[in-house]
C-alpha cells in the first residue's frame, strides 16, 4: 500500500517535496484547502517555488478555488505526516527527549526512516494513532495487522494484564471528552499505575485512589510498563 | 445568600468527594446530613448555622469535586457556589492520605481570592500508611491556617472552628507560562476592579469552559457584554499551540509536586491490611459474585426475614391488635357517640385503624431494618464495589455501573433515587433511571408489605413476581436505551477504600432518614385514609369502583374493593399495597389475583412525592411522559400476567 521510499539519503529536492506534501495534508485537516492560503502558507515554509512544483509533479491538482492531493500525493503525504508524528512519539515517550528538540529533529527524521523502520517503531509503541500534539497519525499497514511480535514499550491499558505495573505516558484526552475527568482524578503522564483488574472491569491503583473504569476509557491510557 | 444585609458570615466546606466534608459539617452544625463512604452522596448543597468563638455562621456543604472546571451537574453546583454566592470563608477538606490529588484542588481554589482554611482530614489513615505532613511548612507556602482532623471521630475539630477566624486569602500564586499570564491581563480589563476572583474566571475560559462566564454580567466593566468576553476567550483560545487548559493544568500539577515534595514524607512501606484484600476480593468475579450473593441474602434474612416477618408480626398482630385498636375502640366506643367521628378514627377507613396501623406496624419495622443494613452497605464502601460487578449488566440496558448508586438509594426510597441521579454524566442516564425508579425499583416500604403478603404463600409466587419486576425492568432499560436520544457514558468511578463502619454513624444515619421518613409518610397515610373515608361516607367510592370495573374487574380480574387500594396506590405505593394485604388478609384475594395485584401495585405510579421530584429534576413534559407511560405499562403488564394464569391457572 504504502509507497516505498527511496534510499538511503533524499536529495534536497526530495526532502523540500515531502516538507510541502506534509504541509498540505497538514493544512487540509484544520480545514484550510483553498488554493491561495495553501500556496501562502507553502511560500513560507518551504520555498515560492513549491506549490508549482508540486502541480507538475502530479502530486496536487487544482480544483475550482481548491487544491486537492492526487491519489499518488496522497499516499507520499500520508507516508510523510506517519513517519514525522511517530517520530515525535519515539522521541517524547521513549527518549524522553525536551519538548524544544522534539520538532526539529522529528522534521528530519521523516525523511530518512524506512517503511521497516516505520513499521517497527509504531509497533515498539504500541500503534498510537495521535502524536503528542493530539493530530492523528495515519495508519500503516502494520497498525491493520496488529503485529506483536516485539514487545511494544508504551502499551494502552486495555492490553496490559492483571497485576502490570506501569509510568503513564500520555493519555489521549481527545478521543472523549470524559477523558479530561482523569486528569482532575490525578491520572496523569508520570504517574505509577497498578493494574489490578481487567474484569470485570479495569480497576487501576495509582497512590491512594483507586479507579474502576470501562475497556473505552482505559484504551486511551498509554503506559510505559515496568518491571513486573 | 447573596444579600446583602445578611446577619451572619458564609463558609463552604469545599474539597475532593468523599473525604469527610459532610462529616465535618455535621459536626459543625449540629445537624444530619447523610454521611456515606463513596463519592457523591451530597449532591446539592445543605446550609447550617454553627456558632464559632461566639459568632454565628452560616455553614455551607457542597458536593464533592475533582476540579473547579465542571463536568456535571454535582460540580457545577460548587463551582457557582463560589462565584456566585461567595462565601466569606472556604474550608478545603483534604484527604490527607492522598495530597497530591487534593492539591491539585486546592491551587485551582486559590484563584478565586477568598479567605481559606485547609483541613487536613482522615489524618488517622494517613500515620497508618506513614504519611507524615509538615503542615507549618504546608501553611507557610499557601499563607492560610492548616489543622488536622479525623472528622468521624470529632478529633482536631476545636482546631478547625479557632482556625476560621484566621482564615485568610492564600498568598501562593501559581506560576503560569508568559503568554498565558498576557491574555490573563487582556481579560483582567473586562471585569470591574472589585471583582476578585476575576482570575478563576479567566482561567476557565481559557480552558474552555464558557458556562462560567453566565450570570457574571454585573461584575463586568463599563461598556464591556459577556459576548465580549467570550469573543476574546475564543480568539485566545485559537492563538495558543498547546491547548492553554494544558499549560494551566501542567503548572498546578509541576507546583503541587513541588509543594508535596516539600511537606510530605513517607516511612515504611504499607503493612498487610486485611480490610485492604477484602475490598480486592469484592471486585474480582472471584469470589466477588459470591460475596455479592452472601451480601444479598443476609439483606434478604435481616429485611425480608427479621423486619418483614417477625417485627411485623409482633407490631401488627401483638401491639396494634392486641392492644392498641382494641383500646382506641374502647376508647371511642365509650366517649365517641357520634359515629361519624368514631369511624373516621377506628371505622374502616379510620385514621387509626388504617393510617397509623400501616404506618407504624406494617411498614416502619421494614424501612427501619432496610435502613440499618443499606447504612452498613453505604459506609462500608461495598457499593461501589458491586457497581463494578454489575458494570457489564448495566451497559445492556444503556447505563453503566454508576447507576447503581441511585437505584440501590431507590429501593430505600425512589425519591432520594431520583434525587440521586445528578450523580450520572448524561441525559440519557439521568432519564432512563428516572423511569425506571418511577415504574419498577419498588422502594423499601412497598417491599416491605410485597414480602409480608407473599410470606407464607407460595415461593413460586415470589419467584414470579420478581422475575415480572425484574425482567420488565430489563426489557424498559433495553427499550428506552435505544429508543431515547443521546448517549451512555463510560463507567469510570472512584473506589473508596473498605472501612468498618462505625456503629454510632450508622445508628445517626438511620434516625435521620427515619425521622424524614416518618414526616413524610404519615401525614400522607392519614390524608389518603380521609380520602378513602370520605368518599366511602358520600358513596363515591362504590361509584369510582363500578367507574374502574372494565379495567380492574374484566381486564385484571381483580376484586372490586381492589380499586380503592390502587387509588391511594397514586399516593403512595407502599400504602396502596398495604391495602392490598388488608384484603388478602380478609381472604378477599386468591393466589391469582395476589399476583397480579402485586406486580400493578409494584409497577404502577410513583408516590407524590418521588412524583414532585421527577418534575423538579427532569421539568413537567418529561414528567408527563413518565407518569401516561407507566400508568398505560402498569395495567397493560399485570393484564398480561392474568392472561398467562388464566392460560395456566396450575402455573402457581
Amino acid at each position: 500500500m504504502t509507497e516505498i521510499k527511496k534510499f538511503p539519503i533524499p536529495s534536497a529536492e526530495q526532502e523540500n517535496i515531502e516538507e510541502s506534501l506534509g504541509l498540505v495534508w497538514h493544512c487540509r485537516e484544520k480545514g484550510i484547502c483553498e488554493k491561495e492560503a495553501v500556496s501562502s502558507s507553502l511560500e513560507k515554509s518551504v520555498n515560492p517555488l513549491a506549490y508549482g512544483k508540486l502541480i507538475q509533479k502530479g502530486l496536487t491538482q487544482e480544483s475550482g478555488s481548491h487544491l486537492d492531493l492526487t491519489a499518488r500525493g496522497e499516499e507520499l503525504a500520508k507516508g510523510v505526516i506517519r513517519r514525522h508524528r511517530l517520530a515525535e512519539r519515539l522521541l517524547s515517550d521513549v527518549l524522553s527527549l525536551d519538548k524544544n528538540a522534539i520538532d526539529p529533529n522529528a522534521c528530519q527524521l521523516e525523511h530518512i526512516i524506512s517503511m521497516e523502520v516505520t513499521e517497527s517503531i509504531c509497533t515498539l509503541l504500541g500503534h498510537p494513532v495521535e502524536c503528542p500534539h493530539g493530530s492523528s497519525i495515519p495508519p500503516g499497514d502494520c497498525c491493520k495487522r496488529e503485529q506483536k511480535q516485539l514487545d511494544p514499550i508504551v502499551v494502552s491499558v486495555d492490553k496490559m494484564s492483571a497485576g502490570d505495573e506501569g509510568k503513564i505516558a500520555y493519555l489521549r484526552l481527545q478521543a472523549h471528552p470524559e477523558l479530561h475527568k482523569l486528569l482532575s482524578l490525578g491520572l496523569v503522564p508520570g504517574t505509577i499505575i497498578h493494574l489490578h483488574q481487567t474484569y470485570p472491569t479495569f480497576v487501576l491503583e495509582l497512590g491512594e485512589t483507586q479507579l474502576a473504569m470501562e475497556e473505552d476509557v482505559a484504551r486511551n491510557i498509554y503506559v510505559r510498563k515496568g518491571k513486573k | 445568600m447573596s444579600d446583602k444585609n445578611r446577619v451572619s458570615k458564609t463558609i463552604a466546606l469545599v474539597g475532593n468527594p468523599n473525604v469527610g466534608k459532610s462529616v465535618i459539617f455535621n459536626h459543625l452544625t449540629g445537624d444530619y446530613m447523610t454521611v456515606s463512604n463513596y463519592p457523591g452522596t451530597t449532591v446539592d448543597v445543605s446550609q447550617g448555622m454553627a456558632w464559632i468563638s461566639g459568632e454565628s455562621y452560616q455553614v455551607v456543604d457542597t458536593p464533592g469535586v475533582n476540579a473547579l472546571i465542571p463536568y456535571s451537574e454535582d460540580e457545577k453546583v460548587t463551582r457557582d457556589l463560589l462565584l456566585k454566592d461567595t462565601p466569606d470563608v472556604v474550608v478545603n477538606v483534604l484527604d490527607a492520605k492522598n495530597l497530591q490529588r487534593a492539591l491539585m484542588l486546592t491551587l485551582e481554589l486559590i484563584e478565586y481570592r477568598i479567605p481559606m482554611v485547609l483541613a487536613l482530614n482522615m489524618m488517622d489513615e494517613a500515620l497508618d500508611r506513614g504519611i507524615s505532613i509538615d503542615m507549618k511548612r504546608l501553611s507557610a507556602l499557601l499563607g492560610v491556617p492548616v489543622v488536622s482532623t479525623v472528622a468521624v471521630t470529632g478529633e482536631g475539630l476545636a482546631d478547625l472552628k479557632r482556625a476560621v477566624n484566621q482564615a485568610c486569602v492564600p498568598s501562593l500564586q501559581v506560576p503560569l507560562t508568559e503568554d498565558i499570564v498576557r491574555s490573563l491581563n487582556v481579560f483582567r480589563g473586562f471585569w470591574k476592579k472589585d471583582f476578585s476572583a476575576h482570575q478563576a474566571v479567566a482561567l476557565a475560559l481559557l480552558s474552555g469552559d464558557s458556562s462560567v462566564a453566565f450570570g457574571m454580567q454585573d461584575h463586568l466593566s463599563e461598556g464591556v457584554s459577556l459576548q465580549d468576553v467570550w469573543k476574546e476567550a475564543e480568539k485566545t483560545q485559537a492563538e495558543f499551540v498547546r491547548s492553554p487548559r494544558q499549560l494551566i493544568f501542567n503548572a498546578r500539577k509541576a507546583l503541587a509536586a513541588e509543594t508535596l515534595a516539600d511537606i510530605m514524607t513517607v516511612q515504611g512501606k504499607m503493612s498487610f491490611s486485611w480490610l485492604g484484600r477484602v475490598g480486592h476480593w469484592t471486585m474480582n468475579p472471584w469470589p466477588g459474585f459470591f460475596i455479592a450473593g452472601i451480601v444479598l441474602y443476609a439483606v434478604y434474612q435481616f429485611v425480608g426475614v427479621f423486619g418483614a416477618g417477625i417485627l411485623v408480626d409482633f407490631f401488627e398482630e401483638d401491639v396494634f391488635g392486641e392492644y392498641l385498636i382494641p383500646a382506641a375502640r374502647v376508647f371511642f366506643d365509650s366517649f365517641v357517640p357520634w359515629t361519624f367521628l368514631h369511624d373516621m378514627f377506628v371505622g374502616p377507613y379510620g385514621v387509626i385503624s388504617m393510617a397509623l396501623t400501616y404506618a407504624f406496624a406494617l411498614i416502619l419495622p421494614i424501612v427501619t431494618t432496610f435502613f440499618m443494613a443499606f447504612g452498613l452497605l453505604e459506609d462500608s464502601g461495598y457499593l461501589p464495589r458491586l457497581s463494578v460487578m454489575l458494570d457489564r449488566a448495566f451497559r445492556l440496558i444503556g447505563l453503566n455501573g454508576r447507576s447503581i448508586i441511585p437505584l440501590m438509594l431507590g429501593l430505600g426510597c425512589s425519591t432520594m433515587g431520583t434525587v440521586t441521579t445528578r450523580i450520572l454524566d448524561t441525559k440519557k442516564e439521568k432519564l432512563i433511571v428516572t423511569i425506571l425508579l418511577s415504574l419498577s425499583v419498588p422502594c423499601s416500604a412497598q417491599m416491605a408489605v410485597i414480602f409480608g403478603m407473599t410470606a407464607g404463600l407460595s415461593v413460586k409466587l415470589l419467584l414470579g413476581w420478581l422475575l415480572v419486576v425484574v425482567g420488565t425492568t430489563l426489557f424498559v432499560g433495553w427499550l428506552c436505551s435505544r429508543l431515547l436520544p443521546g448517549a451512555r457514558s463510560s463507567f469510570l468511578l472512584e473506589i473508596p477504600p473498605i472501612r468498618l463502619p462505625l456503629l454510632k454513624n450508622v445508628y445517626a444515619k438511620m434516625k435521620a432518614r427515619l425521622k424524614w421518613y416518618i414526616w413524610e409518610v404519615v401525614p400522607l397515610f392519614v390524608l389518603g385514609t380521609l380520602i378513602l373515608f370520605f368518599l366511602d361516607k358520600l358513596r363515591l367510592l362504590d361509584m369510582i369502583e363500578k367507574m374502574a370495573a372494565p379495567v380492574v374487574q374484566t381486564f385484571l380480574g381483580l376484586p372490586g374493593d381492589a380499586t380503592q387500594a390502587f387509588l391511594i396506590g397514586f399516593l403512595r405505593r407502599d400504602y396502596g399495597a398495604a391495602g392490598l394485604f388488608q384484603l388478602q388478609k380478609q381472604g378477599a384475594l386468591d393466589l391469582h389475583q395476589v399476583m397480579v395485584s402485586l406486580v400493578l401495585i409494584s409497577l404502577f405510579m410513583p408516590c407524590i412525592a418521588q412524583l414532585f421530584m421527577v418534575f423538579k429534576e427532569r421539568g413537567w413534559k418529561w414528567t408527563a411522559v413518565i407518569v401516561a407511560f407507566v400508568l398505560t405499562f402498569a395495567i397493560g403488564i399485570a393484564g398480561l400476567v392474568n392472561g398467562v394464569l388464566k392460560l395456566f391457572p396450575g402455573i402457581l
